[in-house]
This record gives structure tokens, C-alpha cells and sequence, in this order.
């Protein structure tokens, strides 16, 4: 188990699609390593999860608790699960782990030239890109780390996260998920962007699975708004190939997340008043994003669903990459039925037949 | 076919939808302007509403055609719009025939026309159009390049004839040679008969306009909604993208005007055409000046027939045309000279414009479902590609060049008039409908004849200051987009490609109060791209000199011969227009964004307020009032 690194850095060139990485990381070191605009950071493998845990004489309960997930917490199930919690938040870390992280925390901070970093710590889970499942929102997301002892603490509140209730009983909705219960987890550590606008994006309109478009959520600060739903955000429609604007909806917003200085934390603060019924990106970051959009679905070979963040300086940086669940899935069913010479189809739409269905219909996949 | 079972089998297009209570203005209840008082007797009594049909007329949905005629017809100018009433509606309801459609009805409003489509919805008369629809429109598609070069011959023998067409008063004594020959016929007989040439090569002309049109546009539309349904959202821009021949002959007299500004580089003398702003003056310099006659001599060559450009749509007399009046296109000429002698390239990118239109097919292309889909796809583009040069070129043959040296012929015959001392201006005929015409050219035989006075040398003149009069203040008139009862549905293919009006359309005039001070306005994004500037309202062509650098255009439609300014506006927006209207094909080749059929910009705008148009949005938002 020790052969296997605790810690593996995004650019490392063995990062990209690792397992050890989990789903999300491991997207985000191709991403990387195909020259997209990544914040640095590093994960904390599930090698590393596996050692915790196994130290802590866990690794039996954890299993039997993810076999038993599936058929939904009875009440039994759910005192077992937080008492793990508990004793993930408890149990004392292996010394070698700790010195790791501690290291490559510093080196970060060496690396950015920042004392005292500020970094998300993501969960990013084995499972993830397994099952076509996006298990999206499932496992937690800590905002505005800072310090080796804050991030030591989320690491394991990462690790927690598997045995909360959703995403336990989300386990359950996913086929095959029951049947791998020596899952593990990796906890990403990364710098954190300054967000002046982020969001996410489908390269396909979510609402009808045409993939001649990229469909982009923004609002003002940090995305977490978008993602969670709390924040109604602004909406764009690209066309993919001629990049046009095609729809474009301002929806204004009286508050955004951003880094609460009274607080400490991240929080939902009063948005600037010139900022509220604006657009909280021009046009041509729209643009620049669907360009982006399409440039990673075309690294991917698939359509993508994508967390983005434009900081302060106005660069934008690619958060999460994934693949999209929901239409991929499904066979895009054809436009024509017959066979038929152009010239019939003239004809017949003259007279009064047309040539193609009608559109599918949104909703249910 | 009795007449009987054509009114049974005719129902209007677009039927009256019962779910909404929202109506348009009841076309009887149209107030005549102040002023305008008796604007019925200028034209043909089957030109306007009847009382005695009344429930008809009222239970019709009737649009103002601005697209063609954006303003009062003069009673001569209607030679125009009753030819495709009978040509363009024919080839529908009778030659083809179209299965779902009849011909497109017309009534004048306060002299505006108004058209109303008419559909058949009947599905056994649909079955039987369509049996013969299929074998004709069949054979004009398999064959449609063959089909199309005799009509290009066709088109020029046409205008030859017309050429030929001479008007001069008539002699006090006839010529000897007339006798001699033994003719038997004499000039009166040869002014009347030339008379009737010309209306009947007008309305040949006119027929041959619609021969080919419908089954283009058909194409087309057939092409365009399969792309909507692939890709919704989807834009008009951008499927013409993939159709748009990238050279037609309506931007030949554009790239002649490029051509002679290089040419007066070339020959060293550029700075004669700058410095003259008045064309005759201009000329006569550039006689003079050394290396100027070779160039005249290529001027001269690239008149004939590129000049014969309409700076309007071609459908009424008063658009000047380049040949007529050199302004617009020396104005260009000064506009590329000035480039050039930055050191611009002022030819038109072909070669990239070709290679972004195969990327944009390409990859639209490839995001289609299905590889039965894909098949679809090329055969509908193959087919549209195909018509399409026949759809844009028509354009310069018809209405440039046909209708421009008709016009010329109609001012050579109203010399005749002047000469014979029935009117004082030779563009006092224009008031007259050319049945009137034929009748005053009678009298004028008649006086000649008998060597009394003709009636119409007392006559006409009282009746032409009062036409005037009345025209004037119909003028002032702003026509609401549309009238009568609302369609549902709306099935008729070149109302929705020509007029660009949709159930959306309909449904966002319904929403839209003409009278209200509204600050966005809602058309269709014609091409691409945003822009902020000054609004100016050009309602003539002679306003165009009016022009400053980036100000936005902003009129009732958008001549394609306006073109020579497009370099110096910033957006183009206009009352009227859909995606193939004549000036929407031009706007997308000068990358200008535009709006078109916003129904009431040159209505809302004032010259000098600050305006916003987005081409893509197919918005226009006023930002700021101008003062006063």
C-alpha cells in the first residue's frame, strides 16, 4: 500500500486519468497536461484515504457501511455512519501522511508566493467517472482553506463526506456502485480563484440535447451560487460553430459568494450596486468560454459539463471537468424518416409535408 | 375550372385564431390622413376595399408590403404591384400549382399596400394540386440550370425589346417615307402601339419575374427548417451562410466601382475623382486630364449594364438610378480611392469567406444525428445551392436593370406629353394610372388629329396639383404593420421567406401599441454583429447624403444599392424586410449587423438619437433621446 504516492501533484506527468486521483482530479490533470488554465494544487490520493484508514482500524466498517448503503439508511445504518464520521474527524493521522501534506502544502504556498494560501479542498471521488453517474454535489467542496491545520481538517471532512447521508443513499440510485465498496476518495487541494464572474457549462443545450450549441450559467463571484441553486444565474447560448450569441439572459443579483472578511469565511455578501442588473460577463468571455467549451469536449471526445471561474485579472480558469450524463446517454434519435430525393422533400414540404420531425421535446431523459 | 369551385376550394392561408382576443386595427376603421381626402380616385376600383365585400375583407389578415413599397404609390408606380399580383400569385394558385397555396390578394390602404396571402387547406384539393405540382415543379427542378439559361435569354431579349421601344412627339406634318411606303399606319398608330409595347414588355418581364421564384424560395425554406428542427436557435445569417452563392451579380456594380477606383490609381488619376464632388464636373476634368481617357473608356464599359442599378428597390419611378445620377457610386469610388491610397485592400476577401463557408457546413454537418440525416442535409443543400444563383440574380435582371430602363422609357413617353402641352413636368405623368394614360394619349391623338385643342391640355393639370396634394400627406402617414384578423398559422412559403412574417411575427405586432414611445425594438437579426451610434432616417435616397461616418441607418428598407455607404455606417435597421428580402442578401455580404422588420424604427427613431442594435438579438434599443 505505502508503494503507492500519498500525494500526486496535477502536472505530474503520471496525474492525468489516474485512478489514485479520483474522477474530477484526474479530468482536471488532462486538462492540464492539454495546456487548459488549471489553478495549481495537488491531490491527496485515496492511497493516501486507504492508509488513514486502514491505520485507524476503519477499513472493515467503511465497507459494510458502503455495501449497505444502497438499500437506504435504516436508522441502525445512520448511527454507524455518523459514528464514523466522527471517528474520521478523530482518529489521528499517520505521521507520514501528515508530514506529506504538510510539505506539499508549503510548496504550494512557495510555488504562488503566498503565505497561508488560500485553496479549495475538493472531493473527487473514484466512482465519478465509473458509472456515467456525475454524483454531482454529492461529495463536499470547501472553499477558502488556509493554513496547514485548516486543510488538514478538511482533508478529513472530505474523506467524512462519503458516509454523509446523500451521498450514501445516492450510492444506492447507481447501479454497480453497491458492489465496490473498497471505493476510495481523494481530496484535491487548490489554489483558489478570486472569482470576479464563474459558473458552469454544457457543451450542448441541456434543454434539448442539440450539440450545436454551448450553454453557459454565470453569476458575479464565486460559482458555488450556480452549482448549489441558491443564486439565479444569467444564461448564454453559443452557437458552436459560427460562436453567435444566441440567447443571452441578464438576470440580475442582489448578493454573491465571495470571502467574508468579518467572518473568515465564504459567505453570501451584498453584491457592488453597479454590478447588480449588469451582465457579469461581456459577450466576448461568453464567447472566449464556448470557444474553450468546444476545445475541451473536442479533447474529451465527448460532451462536457464544466465549472469555470474568471478571476480578478480576467483570465479564466477551468474548476471541474466531466463528462454530460443526461443526453450522451441517450441515442439521438434521427431527423428524417423515409429516404427521399431533395426535390421530394421540396415537393412534399410545398406541399405542406415537412421534412423532419418535430424537435424533441425537453424534460425526461 | 368553374368559377364557383375555386371560391369553394379557396380559404385565406392564415385563419383567424379564436383562442386570442387581441386583434388588429378593422381595415375599414383606417382614418383617411388630414389632407388626403379622396386618395380613392388615384387608383382602380378593383385596387380598393368594397363595402360589398365586406366580411371577406375584414375576416383577412392584411400586412403592409413596405419591403417593396415603403411608401404611398403613385397611380402609374402600380404597373409594379398589379403585375405580381396576377404574375407572382398565378404561378401559385394556377401554373404549378402549389399545393397548400394560392395566389397573395393585394388592397390599397391610404394608398400603402396591404397583401394577404391565401392558402388551400382543403386536403382533397391539396391531393389533387399536388399531382400536378409534382410533375411540373419536378421537371423545373431536374432541369434548372438549362431552365435557367434560357431564362437569362429570355430576360436579356426582353430588355432588348424595350430598348427599341421609341417615344417622340408627333410630327406637324407626317413624313414623307410614311407614305411612300405605303404603310397605311402613321405616328399616331406608332405612338399608341408603342404604348401598348411597353406596358406589355413591362408586365413580360413581370411574368418571367415569377417564373422561377416560388420553387427557389421553396428550396430554400425546405432546407432552412430542416437546419431549425437539427439546430434550433439556429440563425437565418448563418444557414444563408451555407446557401449564399459568395459572388452575385448584385454586387457586380459594387466591384465595378472597386475595379474603376483602382483603375484611377493605376492611371494616375485618382485625385480628378476626389477633387470634383459634382459628377459633370468631374467628367469633364477627367476628360482633360492626362491618362483620363483611357479611363473614361473603362467607365464607359462598365456602365452598360452594371450602372443600370436602382439606388431603391426597383418598384417605384423616384429611386434614382446610378446611370441617372453618379453621386452614389462616385461617392464609393472616392470612399475606395481614399482606402487604397492608405495602402487597403478594397477587393472582397473571396477566398476566406469560401473557406469559412465549407468550416460552417462542415461542422454543421457533422453534429447532425443520424448519416440518414447527413444525406438529407447535402441533398437540401445541393438542391438550395443549386436554385440559388437564380434567387439572388433575378434581382439585378428584373428589378436593376429591366425596371430602371423602364422607367427611363415611361419619362421619354411623358416628353411626349410635355411636348403636346398636357402637363409642365414630365414627371406629372406619374400621378396618372396607365389606363388613364392610355386615355389621355387618345385625347392627344384625337387633338392632333383634328387640330383642335385636346381636353387634356386643360384637363390634367388641376387633377395633377390635387393628386400631388393628396400624396403629400399620405406620405406623412405611418402604416401599421398589419390589419384585419390575426392568423394562427401561416403556411405560405414566400410570405415567410420574402416578407419574413411567422406566427411570432404576428404575434409580436399584436403586443406592440405603433403609438407607444417604446425604447426596444423587436425585428428580425438579419446579420450579425452589435453597434452603437447616432441614429439617421433616411427616407429617400437623397437623404443618404446626409450621412455621417458610424451613424446607424435606419429606414423603412434597405435598397441594395445603398451599398456605397455601407462603409460608413455602423448598423443598418429597417421597418420591413424577412431573410431574403433584396436588401437582407447585401446586408449579410457587408458584414453590417442589421435588424430588419422592426415594424415601427423609422416611427420610434428620430435622427440623432443614440441607438443600440444588436444583429444578433434582432433588437434595437434607443439609449438616449436626441434633444427637442
Amino acid at each position: 500500500m505505502t508503494d503507492l504516492p500519498f500525494i500526486i501533484w496535477l502536472d505530474h506527468e503520471f496525474a492525468p486519468g489516474n485512478p489514485l486521483l479520483g474522477g474530477k482530479f484526474s479530468n482536471l490533470a488532462k486538462m492540464l497536461a492539454a495546456g487548459f488554465s488549471v489553478p495549481p494544487g495537488f491531490g491527496v490520493s485515496t492511497a493516501a484515504y486507504h492508509h488513514f484508514m486502514d491505520q485507524a482500524g476503519l477499513e472493515a466498517e467503511a465497507a459494510s457501511l458502503l455495501a449497505a448503503g444502497h438499500s437506504m439508511a435504516s436508522a441502525d445504518i445512520k448511527s454507524k455512519a455518523s459514528d464514523m464520521v466522527a471517528r474520521i474527524m478523530s482518529q489521528p493521522l499517520p505521521s507520514d501522511l501528515e508530514t506529506a501534506i504538510r510539505r506539499d502544502y508549503a510548496l504550494l504556498e512557495e510555488r504562488v508566493g503566498q503565505k497561508d494560501v488560500p485553496v479549495a479542498v475538493r472531493s473527487s471521488g473514484e466512482l465519478e467517472d465509473l458509472t456515467g453517474a456525475s454524483f454531482a454535489g454529492q461529495y463536499d467542496t470547501y472553499l477558502w482553506i488556509f493554513g496547514a491545520d485548516s486543510v488538514l481538517h478538511h482533508i478529513r471532512m472530505c474523506w467524512a463526506s462519503m458516509f454523509g447521508d446523500a451521498a450514501l443513499s445516492y450510492r444506492g440510485v447507481v447501479e454497480d456502485a453497491g458492489s465496490r465498496q473498497d471505493v476510495g476518495i481523494c481530496a484535491g487541494i487548490q489554489q483558489m480563484v478570486e472569482a470576479r464572474a464563474a459558473g458552469v457549462m454544457f457543451t450542448l443545450d441541456p434543454l434539448n440535447g442539440d450539440p450545436s450549441k454551448v450553454a453557459i450559467e454565470a453569476c458575479w463571484g464565486l460559482g458555488e451560487g450556480v452549482v448549489k441553486g441558491d443564486i439565479a444565474p444569467s444564461h448564454f447560448t453559443i452557437d458552436k460553430v459560427t460562436f453567435e450569441v444566441i440567447k443571452r439572459q441578464i438576470v440580475s443579483q442582489l448578493k454573491e459568494y465571495a470571502f467574508d472578511t468579518k467572518t473568515g469565511a465564504v459567505g453570501l455578501i451584498p453584491l457592488a450596486a453597479e454590478c447588480q442588473d449588469n451582465a457579469c460577463i461581456s459577450d466576448k468571455e461568453a464567447v472566449n468560454l464556448a470557444k474553450l467549451g468546444k476545445h475541451i469536449e473536442q479533447c474529451q471526445s465527448a460532451s462536457q459539463d464544466i465549472e469555470w471561474a474568471i478571476d480578478q485579472q480576467g483570465d479564466t480558469k477551468v474548476l471541474q471537468v466531466r463528462p454530460e450524463t443526461v443526453w450522451s446517454q441517450r441515442e439521438r434519435s434521427g431527423l428524417v424518416s423515409d429516404v427521399k430525393s431533395p426535390v421530394d422533400h421540396v415537393l412534399l414540404r410545398l406541399s405542406g409535408v415537412r421534412v423532419a420531425k418535430p424537435p424533441s421535446e425537453g424534460g425526461q431523459p | 375550372m368553374a368559377k364557383k369551385s375555386l371560391d369553394e376550394m379557396t380559404n385565406p392561408a392564415v385563419k383567424g385564431s379564436s383562442s386570442s382576443n387581441k386583434s388588429f386595427p378593422n381595415p375599414f376603421n383606417v382614418k383617411t390622413p388630414v389632407g388626403a381626402e379622396g386618395w380613392e380616385e388615384l387608383y382602380p376600383y378593383y385596387y380598393l376595399l368594397s363595402p360589398e365585400r365586406r366580411e371577406m375583407e375584414e375576416g383577412k389578415f392584411w400586412f403592409f408590403d413596405g419591403v417593396h413599397n415603403p411608401e404611398p404609390l403613385y397611380p402609374f408606380d402600380t404597373i409594379m404591384t398589379e403585375n405580381w399580383w396576377v404574375a407572382a400569385s398565378q404561378m401559385a394558385s394556377r401554373v404549378w400549382p402549389i399545393p397548400v397555396a394560392m395566389g397573395i390578394d393585394q388592397r390599397l390602404i391610404n394608398g400603402y399596400i396591404y397583401v394577404s396571402p391565401n392558402g388551400v387547406t382543403d386536403p382533397e384539393q391539396i391531393a389533387k394540386r399536388q399531382e400536378h405540382f409534382t410533375r411540373r415543379a419536378g421537371h423545373y427542378f431536374e432541369n434548372w440550370d438549362e431552365i435557367y439559361s434560357e431564362w437569362a435569354e429570355k430576360a436579356k431579349d426582353c430588355i432588348g425589346r424595350l430598348d427599341k421601344i421609341k417615344f417622340q412627339p408627333l410630327p406637324d406634318i407626317e413624313p414623307e417615307e410614311n407614305v411612300f411606303s405605303h404603310r397605311g399606319i402613321y405616328s399616331s398608330h406608332d405612338l399608341l402601339s408603342s404604348y401598348n409595347r411597353l406596358i406589355e414588355n413591362m408586365l413580360e418581364m413581370g411574368s418571367y419575374h415569377f417564373e422561377m421564384l416560388n420553387l427557389g424560395y421553396g428550396a430554400y425554406l425546405t432546407f432552412r427548417e430542416f437546419c431549425q428542427q437539427a439546430f434550433p436557435g439556429i440563425t437565418d445569417p448563418t444557414i444563408t451562410q451555407m446557401v449564399c452563392g459568395i459572388d452575385n451579380l448584385l454586387l457586380r456594380p459594387d466591384d465595378e466601382v472597386r475595379r474603376l477606383a483602382t483603375a484611377a490609381m493605376e492611371l494616375k488619376v485618382a485625385d480628378v475623382v476626389l477633387k470634383y464632388e459634382q459628377p459633370d464636373e468631374m467628367l469633364a476634368a477627367m476628360a482633360t486630364a492626362k491618362g483620363g481617357g483611357l479611363w473614361l473608356e473603362k467607365f464607359e464599359a462598365a456602365k452598360e449594364p452594371w450602372f443600370r442599378f436602382s439606388t431603391g428597390v426597383g418598384y417605384t419611378h423616384t429611386d434614382p438610378v446610378w446611370i441617372d445620377d453618379l453621386r452614389l457610386p462616385l461617392m464609393a469610388m472616392r470612399n475606395y480611392i481614399e482606402l487604397l491610397q492608405r495602402g487597403e485592400d478594397i477587393s472582397r476577401p473571396l477566398a476566406s469567406l469560401l473557406k469559412k463557408r465549407d468550416k460552417v457546413t462542415k461542422e454543421y454537418r457533422a453534429l447532425l444525428p443520424t448519416d440518414q440525416d447527413r444525406e438529407a442535409f447535402d441533398g437540401l443543400l445541393g438542391l438550395t445551392c443549386k436554385v440559388f444563383p437564380y434567387v439572388e440574380d433575378h434581382n439585378f435582371f428584373v428589378e436593376h436593370w429591366h425596371h430602371s430602363n423602364f422607367w427611363s422609357k415611361v419619362r421619354e413617353l411623358a416628353d411626349v406629353f410635355v411636348a403636346h402641352n398636357f402637363f409642365d413636368d414630365r414627371e406629372d405623368l406619374f400621378f396618372l394610372h396607365r389606363h388613364e394614360i392610355y386615355d389621355a394619349l387618345y385625347d392627344l391623338l384625337t387633338g392632333w388629329a383634328t387640330g383642335s385643342q385636346a381636353r387634356g391640355e386643360v384637363y390634367w393639370r388641376p387633377i395633377v396639383q390635387r393628386r400631388r396634394g393628396v400624396r403629400d400627406a399620405l406620405a406623412k402617414w405611418t402604416p401599421p404593420p398589419a390589419l384585419g384578423t390575426p392568423p394562427s398559422v401561416i403556411t405560405e412559403p414566400i410570405t415567410i421567406m420574402l416578407w419574413g412574417i411567422t406566427e411570432e411575427t404576428v404575434e409580436e405586432w399584436l403586443g406592440v401599441n405603433p403609438s407607444a414611445d417604446g425604447d426596444i425594438l423587436r425585428g428580425v437579426p438579419a446579420a450579425s454583429g452589435k453597434a452603437t451610434g447616432l441614429a439617421r432616417i433616411v427616407k429617400d435616397s437623397e437623404d443618404l447624403y446626409q450621412i455621417q461616418d458610424s451613424e446607424i441607418l435606419i429606414c423603412r428598407i434597405v435598397a441594395p444599392s445603398w451599398a456605397p455607404v455601407f462603409s460608413r455606417i455602423a448598423a443598418a435597421v429597417s421597418d420591413v424586410g424577412g431573410i431574403m428580402a433584396h436588401s437582407a442578401i447585401i446586408s449579410r455580404e457587408y458584414g453590417l449587423p442589421s435588424v430588419v422588420g422592426t415594424g415601427f424604427a423609422t416611427a420610434n427613431i428620430q435622427t440623432g438619437d443614440l441607438v443600440e442594435v444588436d444583429g444578433d438579438a434582432g433588437t434595437v434599443r434607443v439609449l438616449e433621446r436626441a434633444p427637442g
